[in-house]
């Protein structure tokens, strides 16, 4: 990881592992009525496929949120916003200020609950249009955007 | 009569010419014609009398939808802005301030042409979402209302425009132009796939749809010796290649008869068309990426193409806008010159990727060329010819590593690429987007990343990409090439103040 990159709040990772708990528990229940109604018919054996899709939700709720967190990490500067993401694929992203056409802050449910929100900043390219940053805490999204917007303005003199 | 607050603003007192109820009627017969024949070959039963009927309902439909929308379509231009009101039932109105105007363009189709109407597109700095259009005016009222927005008075221009026609503006300097002789030569070089498919698709279907007689190819007899179906086989490709060919001969002089380029205020404009004739400004400003490109034989006879990827790209995402279809590389410096681009530097200071890319590039083809031949052998021989494309596809990686190049000049990127078409694509540094450097599994494995350059008007999936560098180098240059943005974007903004 470059230097002086940040992590995301540490509240973003309760969140994606409640987020993959509920997933996981969909899957499972999914699996469990499969189970009990068509995969005997192909000769599985009762059990098999929802301890199968179990180990799965186990792995997507607990194992899965951390390496998730871990390769998420940014940092701010005076004239441009870092972001590093992506367990598979790494990405490092830079977006310049001076590019941004307009900004977000989203804010899920989820999100609320946990007091974080997502930074979005929009540009005119296409296939970075729109460069998310999500695990904020909300005053220092604020925060960002509110140093984005400003330097926006600086640009545009 | 207007909805709008009367007597604020501009009034939309100025309808479309009546012409426009007749072609966008006729434009209709096209596609009503086609879903007829979509409809009748679905029902066997359907008698002819019942589809041309149908046909006609479509028409009858399309020209009360016309009429209404013309009837309920106004503008107006006024001292310094145009506004347009249009809407069936939930009315519009559109203002469109002079300032904003980047350029007015005319195009005339062919019914425009015999009605002496044309299809005017106000452009704006924002996405093709937020372009005004009058379709149709006269083409004395197109030429007027362009004049009103570069400046000049009404009336005069009007009165010019009407006495010179379609006559080109003498005081632009020309920058390339291109006479029938070359237009006709360079469609043997935009050789039609499609359409080639398209014949393909009769031939394999035509008999099945009753549309070819079987007894017409004697390719059907059984006891045909080997030589002359082979014969016979080459015959028919070579027909069909021959086909695809006058089809580009064909689409390229309709598109590109008369071609010509020349340098207006604000940046290059292009006329061509044959059937449809065209006149658009591309401006300097929105002008992102330049793009030069060439298909391996048109490169071997030195032959090229120049076109500027620009903001505002349209939904289908065609940004690009064409400035020389087919030009030497001596009428191609000119242009780029006169709209700022640098051309680039040595040969020499060209980088290419380390050797492992060609690892990486070969890697997923080879396997899955292993995969389709396995699959081939356990289940169906079919899955041969992808084993055999992927096979080349794995093959042609030492050729791709070759070709991808990229250099970072003093104002701008370089990057080239390409096997059978090579492009070059010229980024002015300040005219980065985002910059984003990736890492597939793969590529970590070799430590390798690739650079990506955002830019505004790039398609989807070919932007502008420095592919497999190494690792700590890809770092570096994202590190540059910010550093040089940022210098660039200084030195613009110092200059517009």
């Amino acid at each position: 990881m470059a230097n002086g990159m940040r992590q995301l709040h540490p509240n973003h990772l309760t969140l994606l592992r409640v987020r993959g708990a509920i997933f996981a528990l969909a899957f499972v229940a999914v699996a469990a009525l499969l189970d009990a109604t068509l995969v005997g018919e192909i000769g599985l054996r009762f059990g098999v496929a929802t301890g199968g899709a179990a180990a799965l939700g186990v792995a997507l709720a607990l194992w899965l949120p951390g390496r998730r967190y871990r390769a998420w990490a940014w940092r701010m500067d005076e004239d441009e916003l870092r972001i590093a993401s992506g367990v598979l694929v790494r990405s490092d992203t830079i977006v310049p200020f001076g590019r941004v056409q307009h900004i977000d802050i989203l804010r899920g449910p989820l999100q609320r609950h946990y007091g974080l929100g997502s930074l979005v900043l929009h540009t005119a390219g296409t296939r970075s249009a729109a460069i998310l940053l999500p695990g904020l805490e909300v005053a220092e999204a604020e925060r960002m955007r509110d140093h984005v917007r400003a330097r926006i303005r600086e640009d545009l003199v | 009569m207007s909805e709008f607050a009367p007597g604020v603003g501009v009034v939309a007192d100025r309808r479309l010419h009546p012409a426009t109820l007749v072609s966008r009627t006729l434009r209709v017969i096209p596609e009503a014609a086609g879903g007829m024949a979509a409809y009748g070959a679905l029902i066997a039963r359907a008698d002819l009398a019942r589809v041309l009927l149908m046909i006609l309902a479509g028409i009858l439909f399309a020209g009360i939808a016309a009429f209404l929308s013309w009837w309920r379509f106004r503008y107006g231009v006024g001292e310094r802005e145009i506004v347009i009101e249009s809407g069936v039932i939930s009315r519009k109105r559109r203002v469109i301030p002079f300032e904003r105007v980047q350029d007015i363009a005319i195009e005339q189709r062919l019914l425009a042409r015999l009605f002496g109407t044309a299809h005017v597109k106000i452009e704006t700095g924002g996405s093709a979402a937020d372009e005004g259009h009058l379709d149709s005016i006269t083409l004395a009222d197109a030429h007027a209302l362009r004049d009103i927005v570069r400046g000049r008075k009404a009336a005069e221009a009007a009165a010019e425009a009407e006495a010179e026609g379609v006559k080109q503006d003498a005081a632009e300097p020309v920058l390339f132009e291109m006479g029938l002789g070359r237009v006709l030569f360079s469609g043997l070089f935009n050789f039609s796939v499609v359409f080639v498919a398209a014949i393909f698709a009769v031939l394999q279907n035509g008999e099945e749809l009753g549309l070819i007689e079987p007894t017409d190819f004697a390719l059907k007899s059984a006891d045909m010796p080997v030589r002359m179906w082979v014969i016979a086989s080459l015959v028919t490709l070579g027909a069909v290649l021959l086909l695809g060919m006058a089809a580009g001969v064909i689409r390229t002089l309709a598109r590109d008869y008369g071609f010509r380029l020349t340098r207006a205020a604000a940046g290059l404009r292009r006329r061509r068309g044959l059937i449809t004739l065209s006149e658009a400004v591309i401006p300097v400003r929105r002008m992102q990426v330049a793009r030069i490109e060439s298909g391996f034989i048109a490169r071997a006879l030195g032959w090229y193409s120049l076109d500027f990827q620009t903001l505002g790209a349209d939904a289908r995402g065609r940004g690009a806008q064409a400035a020389a279809p087919f030009a030497r590389i001596e009428e191609v410096r000119p242009i780029l010159a006169e709209t700022g681009f640098p051309e680039p530097g040595e040969e020499a200071a060209w980088r290419r990727a380390p050797r492992r890319s060609i690892v990486r590039r070969a890697l997923f083809p080879a396997i899955g060329a292993a995969a389709a031949l396995a699959a081939a052998f356990a289940l169906a021989a079919e899955a041969g010819v992808g084993a055999v494309l992927l096979l080349l596809l794995a093959l042609a990686a030492p050729l791709r590593w070759t070709r991808h190049r990229h250099l970072v000049g003093d104002e701008a990127l370089f990057v080239a690429g390409g096997v059978i078409k090579h492009r070059v694509r010229i980024m002015p540094f300040a005219r980065a987007q985002a910059i984003e450097i990736r890492a597939t599994p793969f590529q970590r494995l070799l430590r390798l990343a690739s650079i990506r350059v955002d830019t505004a008007g790039a398609p989807n999936t070919r932007g502008l990409a420095i592919v497999d560098l190494d690792a700590a180098e890809a770092a570096a240059l994202a590190e540059r090439l910010l550093a040089l943005f940022q210098e660039r974007r200084r030195i613009e903004r110092a200059a517009r103040s």
